[in-house]
């Protein structure tokens, strides 16, 4: 058990090491999409421990990455935390609130929990409006500070890319151990069978809300990432479709891979934008339909993937291995 | 006095919209288990259909039905094409219990961008039949419309409809048995698979009404029912998502909640109150006032 922690640990600084030496090597724009990619790994990996493994469905993590950006935010401005101390204050406040919600949740089941949550994710950007500490709808600003001068002169986005790749590495190195733990197994038992689950001595109650927990405190890192990149923070980005969009990247891949399931998904979401924009200007398509085809071609592929490779590619790749070793089997006989 | 009669009022309207929404939830919820997220996408293609016989005949009497027509083909087309095998896909794994969540999720997208691809999302300004401005009673302006009273006796009109047939056709019985008991029904001699794609089309020509009540007075676009979504979804869940009596009390509960909070409060809360009225309720009945253990009876 050990041993494959530190192979973990030593695959994941060897990750780190590569794509700090690609920073210097590419331009502003991939690392912005590089930005974008990291924040998107970690509001899926939210996703995936939640819905694949413990089986809940919450259509409001978007929800708990605004309040993980506000509090990242709000713990800047009022009690002067140093930048790197209000990501982890981002992670507590989205957590605690993940707590609040995941004790309802527990009681609750598919589409209950989906409509608490998708209330939710309606409900909370509104809450910018009422309260003026919150900004508004103009929002608050955010400094992402600068790179420690030991690295001497930093670009902005390279510090941008260096901070949220950080982040996305060291959630994906937390989140794979806490899935493959006994928490992870606990979850997958309660998900497939609750009652034997909770025969074999398993909290089925207490296991749900610890996964809803987990999985607010992850997307509250995810906002405040995302606030980190956009400077600033206010309700419109944290709409509803950012919700959706995160179960797609999650479902795309299969819904309980992380590895490299939230990656796929990520670079699916930022690629699309960039693939849709070469085919507009390649084929000289009108505005109209340029503008909504990222979503049709997005939603198509989510109906496609569910349709197609319900648990993933990985799966149906495994599944057709398994039938033709049986029908190669069958032949000798 | 008369706060306590416009917020009764628009509750009653408000209401009366949330509670057909919430029944078209309800029926494809009952007869497939399914959570249908592209319910609002299906109300708003066919109302664009709707506004396309309006603005061609110019009447809305034809519009209506034509829109509700539409949303049960459509219905009918997404549930026999799409979910009716996606069931027998993905029946296991780590995917099954949210598979079709997710896919109504992604026909919702293909609808969005695809109505916005064929109408723009500029905005279509869909007249309404009666009069929109409120009624006068002595010198008092009340924020209630013909047009509200409009949608409040459709609703009821459709809502009885369905319950006379869910109780008094023979067809309604196989609706309720196949959602009851499939199996069971199946042995009777229900082809529970037509019967269901029939829960489907219900449901689409409900939402469609829907769609076609409350955008007159408003604007059309691609996203103009989503919030709809929203609203029906929490009414649906209040009342336990598998009785339509449920849904009425849902929607009535929501529209009387909203209009009261922001005619004496603040109009702020309007998207706040739907979660903090879900969450009570559901914390004393986790599966809505009329939805879990003997009630599946309905």
């Amino acid at each position: 058990m050990h041993s494959t922690h530190r192979r973990r640990l030593i695959l994941f600084i060897v990750v780190g090491a590569v794509l700090f030496y690609f920073s210097s090597r590419v331009g502003i724009l991939r690392l912005y999409q590089g930005s974008t990619v990291s924040m998107y790994v970690i509001a899926i990996g939210s996703i995936i421990l939640l819905t694949g493994y413990s089986g809940q469905i919450s259509l409001g993590n978007g929800a708990f990455m605004a309040i993980g950006a506000y509090v990242a935010v709000l713990s800047q401005l009022y009690l002067d935390l140093p930048f790197f101390l209000t990501f982890f204050v981002a992670v507590l406040g989205a957590a605690l609130a993940g707590l609040v919600l995941g004790i309802a949740a527990a009681r609750l089941t598919g589409p209950y929990l989906a409509g608490a949550t998708l209330a939710l994710a309606v409900a909370l950007p509104s809450i910018a409006n009422l309260f003026p500490v919150l900004g508004g709808e103009q929002g608050l600003g955010y400094d992402s500070g600068n790179a420690p001068s030991l690295f001497g002169e930093v670009a902005r986005f390279k510090w941008l890319f260096w901070i949220s790749s950080l982040a996305a590495l060291i959630t994906c190195l937390l989140l794979q151990n806490i899935l493959k733990s006994r928490y992870g197994r606990a979850w997958k038992s309660i998900r497939s069978n609750s009652v034997a689950a909770e025969l074999t001595g398993i909290n089925a109650a207490k296991s749900k809300v610890l996964a809803f927990v987990l999985s607010a405190g992850i997307a509250g890192l995810a906002g405040a990432v995302l606030t980190m990149s956009l400077g600033t923070v206010s309700p419109s980005a944290f709409p509803l479709s950012l919700s959706f969009a995160l179960i797609t990247g999650a479902v795309i891949a299969g819904i309980s891979s992380l590895l490299p399931g939230s990656l796929v998904g990520a670079v699916v979401l930022v690629g699309m934008s960039q693939l849709v924009g070469a085919l507009t200007t390649r084929f000289e398509i009108g505005d109209v339909l340029a503008q909504n085809l990222k979503e049709l071609i997005v939603s198509a592929l989510l109906i496609l993937a569910v349709v197609f490779t319900p648990n993933g590619p990985g799966e149906k790749i495994r599944e057709m291995r398994d039938h033709r070793k049986h029908h190669s089997h069958g032949g000798h006989r | 006095m008369e706060k306590l009669i416009s917020a009764s009022l628009i509750g009653l309207s408000q209401g009366a919209i949330f509670a057909l929404m919430a029944l078209a939830l309800v029926l494809v919820f009952r007869s497939t288990r399914v959570v249908n997220f592209a319910q609002a996408g299906q109300a708003m293609v066919s109302t664009y259909i709707g506004w396309e016989v309006v603005t061609r005949t110019e009447n809305y009497w034809i519009a209506l039905p034509a829109a509700a027509l539409a949303g049960a083909l459509l219905a009918a087309i997404i549930e026999t094409f799409l979910m009716r095998p996606l069931a027998k896909r993905a029946s296991h794994g780590a995917i099954a219990p949210v598979a079709s969540i997710i896919a109504s999720l992604g026909v919702l997208g293909v609808l969005h961008s695809g109505a916005a691809m064929i109408w723009t999302t500029e905005q279509k300004l869909f007249e309404s039949p009666v009069s929109v401005n409120g009624i006068e009673i002595g010198s008092t302006v009340y924020p209630f419309s013909q047009a509200d009273m409009l949608i409040i006796s459709t609703v009821v009109i459709v809502m009885l409809t369905f319950a006379f047939f869910f109780q008094r056709t023979s067809l309604g019985l196989s609706l309720r048995a196949a959602a009851f008991q499939p199996e069971i029904s199946r042995l009777a001699g229900v082809r529970v698979d037509r019967v269901r794609t029939i829960g489907w089309a219900l449901s689409g020509a409900a939402g469609a009404v829907v769609g076609v009540l409350v955008t007159p007075g408003n604007y059309l676009s691609p996203f103009s029912l989503d919030i709809l979504l929203v609203y029906g979804f929490v009414a649906a869940v209040i009342g336990g998502l598998e009785s339509p009596q449920g849904a009425a009390l849902g929607g009535l509960i929501l529209g009387m909640s909203l209009s009261f909070t922001s005619i004496y409060v603040s109009s702020g809360l309007t998207f706040i109150v739907p979660f903090i009225v879900l969450l009570l309720i559901l914390l004393v009945k986790p599966k809505g006032i009329f939805g879990g253990g003997s009630s599946r009876n309905a």
